[in-house]
């Protein structure tokens, strides 16, 4: 099976390349800051210990929620695409053990090349991020880079255990029940829900919720001003990738609204596709909204800090926030990517399906269009849904920098922010459409 | 023009079409001609690889021949833009595939209304639910395709290549992914399309009992028509088809 396995890869490139860039990407930027946390138990002073703790703990926590969510729906989506070619595999006899053993070890191979491949990167990259906190005097001149080999193994350790984890969890779905040819649609009452998605969903958007809470009626009141940060930071992020858990039942419904805005040929199709196919676009949305939440609930709770915080700590301040600036970006940077990553994997699989709607007459450009309002109402719903994601960081920090619900200036920051993941996310739909369908596969070919 | 001279859906002129070059060339098709009558139903046979699929895929714009020329009720398809030939295809042309080709997120009735649809015209569904009808499926309208047997898929299909009274239905072995039982059907539906609806429909098949539905069959090999046989039986189309296969065999 492993031979098989191995085989199949190099007839999958997308998934392949989606993998191995979740998966490497997703260990730099945890593995960066994972290697901070190791350098605090080094030879250096108690302030610069707590210093690169909280830097690597706290700032690389987010990323690292944005990591794992990035490397389990990157590998929920390409293990998921392939339930017709597992369904096949069983039909001539292979067992679902079988099935998922080869699923495995083919998500774990390519896992174990990119994680190996992002850990080298990262030795490097930590260094970089440790000399920038040394370079702006936020930790002292004379802290040296830990060896890094804990860290990063762990890093290692845990990258691979979620890809592994999301690999098995949708390659048993695959393989329950009877064996055929011709699964992986959404019946008519949609996918069920299953109760461990919905209570992880569930307790990541109660948790985020639950410190939205605790930043107003409990650290709003603390000496510290970052103390309304460390607890408000996060909500956006965990909201944010605790939302996607639910994405195709969002998409699905909020399709259903606004459907009847959908207009021509291509509007219809594009209306019901999203509808009915909520379950393999979910996997474009989840990303959608992360990026969304993540860029617009900091770079806003950033804005708000450099406006409030001023005399307090004026000299750390501009420090803090360019540090929070980068690590905003790279996580962004991250998310974009991700969105990239998953609409290729959803459209390399789809080629077969595109291509008829042109056998039946639907004019090239008439295929391109559905492929990008289907991407434009996953892009409105994931937005909306970020947004509101946002919210539960930007409303507490505010009301505890005393600038009331919403916060005094900086207003024209989300609707820029939501324009640029809506500029990204057709960006990714078209080029992946372009790779996938290129144009020969819609034309007679000319003798 | 009078009943006697039924006109004509379809003019296949000296076609040929070449696949890859040099020592890979393949001649797919060495110069067919071809007149389909309207309101005729036509079969095409031949050995594997003998090009049905190739002339199948001209004749709807799919594929841009070499050389000769495809009128289809009158117009040189060589003259054609790709988008007009899309707006051909969705239009004139009815095709049903052997490997059904159903939009998956689509019902039954909404893949039946897609060429419709593609037209930016409102489907009528009155019209619509009557050939879900004639093609058995009236309870099944709101069925998505894997929801349906392979046979009802095909019933489908054929309503759906029928929804724009198109001047061609091709059909490439229709029958070739269903069991006996269901391919009676699907070519029942397609020779009464022809008799009661003036449909013209030209069909690939292996099957000298599904050949013999039609009013004619035409014999390809090598990519060129070597045969052909009106008012066809099973047992005249096997013997031909044996004898056939037999100069293939000697050629090779
Ligand atoms: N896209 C292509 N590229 C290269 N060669 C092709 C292509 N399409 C068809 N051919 C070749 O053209 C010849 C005719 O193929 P075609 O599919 O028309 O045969 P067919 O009569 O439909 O066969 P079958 O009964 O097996 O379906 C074959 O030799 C085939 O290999
Ligand atoms: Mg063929």
């Amino acid at each position: 099976m492993t031979g098989l396995a191995l085989r199949s890869l190099r007839h999958r490139p997308t998934s392949f390349v989606a993998t191995l860039l979740a998966v490497g990407l997703g260990t730099v930027l945890m593995g960066s800051f994972a290697t901070l946390v190791e350098t605090s138990f080094g030879p250096v002073s108690d302030v610069d210990a707590e210093t690169l703790v909280v830097m690597g703990a706290v700032v690389g926590g987010w990323g690292t929620l944005i990591v794992l969510f990035a490397v389990a729906s990157t590998a929920g989506i390409t293990v998921g695409q392939r339930a017709a070619e597992l369904g096949t595999l069983r039909t001539v006899g292979a067992t679902g053990g079988q099935v998922t053993r080869m699923v495995m070890s083919e998500v774990l191979a390519v896992g174990a090349v990119a994680a190996l491949l992002g850990a080298g990167v990262a030795t490097l990259t930590g260094r970089l991020l440790l000399g920038a906190l040394r370079g702006v005097g936020l930790v002292g001149g004379d802290v040296v880079a830990g060896p890094g080999i804990a860290a990063l193994g762990v890093t290692v350790a845990v990258v691979l255990l979620t890809t592994a984890l999301a690999a098995l969890v949708t390659a048993r779905r695959a393989t329950r029940g009877a064996p055929t040819v011709t699964p992986a649609e959404d019946g008519p009452q949609g996918s069920v829900l299953r109760w461990w998605r919905l209570l992880l969903g569930v307790v990541l958007v109660g948790y985020g919720v639950a410190m939205g809470v605790v930043t107003i009626t409990v650290t709003a009141d603390s000496a510290d001003p970052y103390a309304a940060m460390s607890t408000s930071g996060s909500s956006s992020i965990l909201v944010g990738v605790g939302m996607p858990t639910f994405a195709p039942w969002l998409l699905r419904g909020l399709a259903r609204v606004g459907r009847p805005l959908l207009r021509g040929p291509a509007g219809h199709l594009a209306g019901l596709a999203t509808q009915r196919r909520a379950t393999s676009l979910g996997g474009v949305l989840g990303p959608v909204v992360v990026l969304t939440a993540a860029t617009v609930g900091t770079l806003v709770l950033v804005d708000i800090d450099r406006r409030t915080v001023v005399g307090a700590l004026d000299g750390d301040t501009e420090l803090i926030t360019l540090l929070n600036n980068v690590v905003v970006g790279m996580l962004s940077l991250f998310a974009a990517i991700l969105v990239v990553n998953a609409y290729a994997a959803v459209l390399a699989h789809r080629r077969d399906e595109l291509r008829r709607l042109w056998l039946l007459g639907a004019t090239p450009e008439q295929v391109r269009r559905t492929v990008l309002l289907e991407a434009a109402v996953v892009a409105v719903v994931g937005v909306a849904l970020g947004l509101l994601a946002a919210l539960t960081t930007i409303v507490p920090f505010s009301i505890a920098r005393d600038e009331g619900v919403v916060p005094d200036s900086g207003l024209w920051l989300p609707p820029v922010l939501a324009v640029a993941v809506l500029a990204v996310t057709l960006a990714a739909a078209a080029s992946a459409f372009r790779r996938a369908v290129p144009p020969r596969v819609l034309a007679g070919a000319a003798a | 023009m009078t009943n006697h001279t039924p006109s004509t859906a379809l003019e296949v002129r000296g076609l040929t079409r070449a696949f890859g070059e040099g020592d890979r060339l393949v001649r797919a098709l060495q110069g067919i001609d071809l007149t389909v009558p309207a309101g005729s139903f036509t079969a095409v046979m031949g050995p594997s690889g003998s090009g049905k699929s190739t002339l199948l895929s001209c004749i709807a714009g799919l594929e841009r021949p070499t050389s000769g020329q495809v009128l289809l009720d009158g117009t040189d398809l060589g003259g054609l833009g790709q988008n007009e030939l899309a707006h051909l295809r969705r239009d004139r042309i009815g095709f049903v595939f052997q490997g059904f080709h159903l939009m998956p997120y689509l019902t039954a009735a909404e893949n039946v209304e897609l060429p419709l649809r593609l037209a930016g015209r409102r489907p009528d569904r009155h019209q619509v639910v009557a050939l879900l009808d004639r093609v058995g499926l009236a309870d099944r309208y709101r069925h998505r395709p894997a929801e349906l047997s392979g046979g009802q898929q095909q019933r489908v299909a054929i309503a759906r290549a029928l929804v724009t009274s198109p001047a061609v239905v091709l059909a490439d072995e229709p029958t070739g992914a269903l069991d006996s039982a269901a391919a009676q059907d699907v070519l029942a539906l397609l020779r009464d399309a022809v008799r009661e609806a003036g449909a013209t429909v030209v069909m690939v098949t292996h099957d000298p009992v599904d050949a013999a539905h039609a009013d004619t069959v035409v014999f390809l090999a090598d990519g060129r028509v070597v045969g052909r046989m009106d008012a066809p039986s099973a047992e005249a189309v096997a013997g031909q088809l044996a004898h056939l296969d037999d100069l293939v065999g000697a050629a090779r």
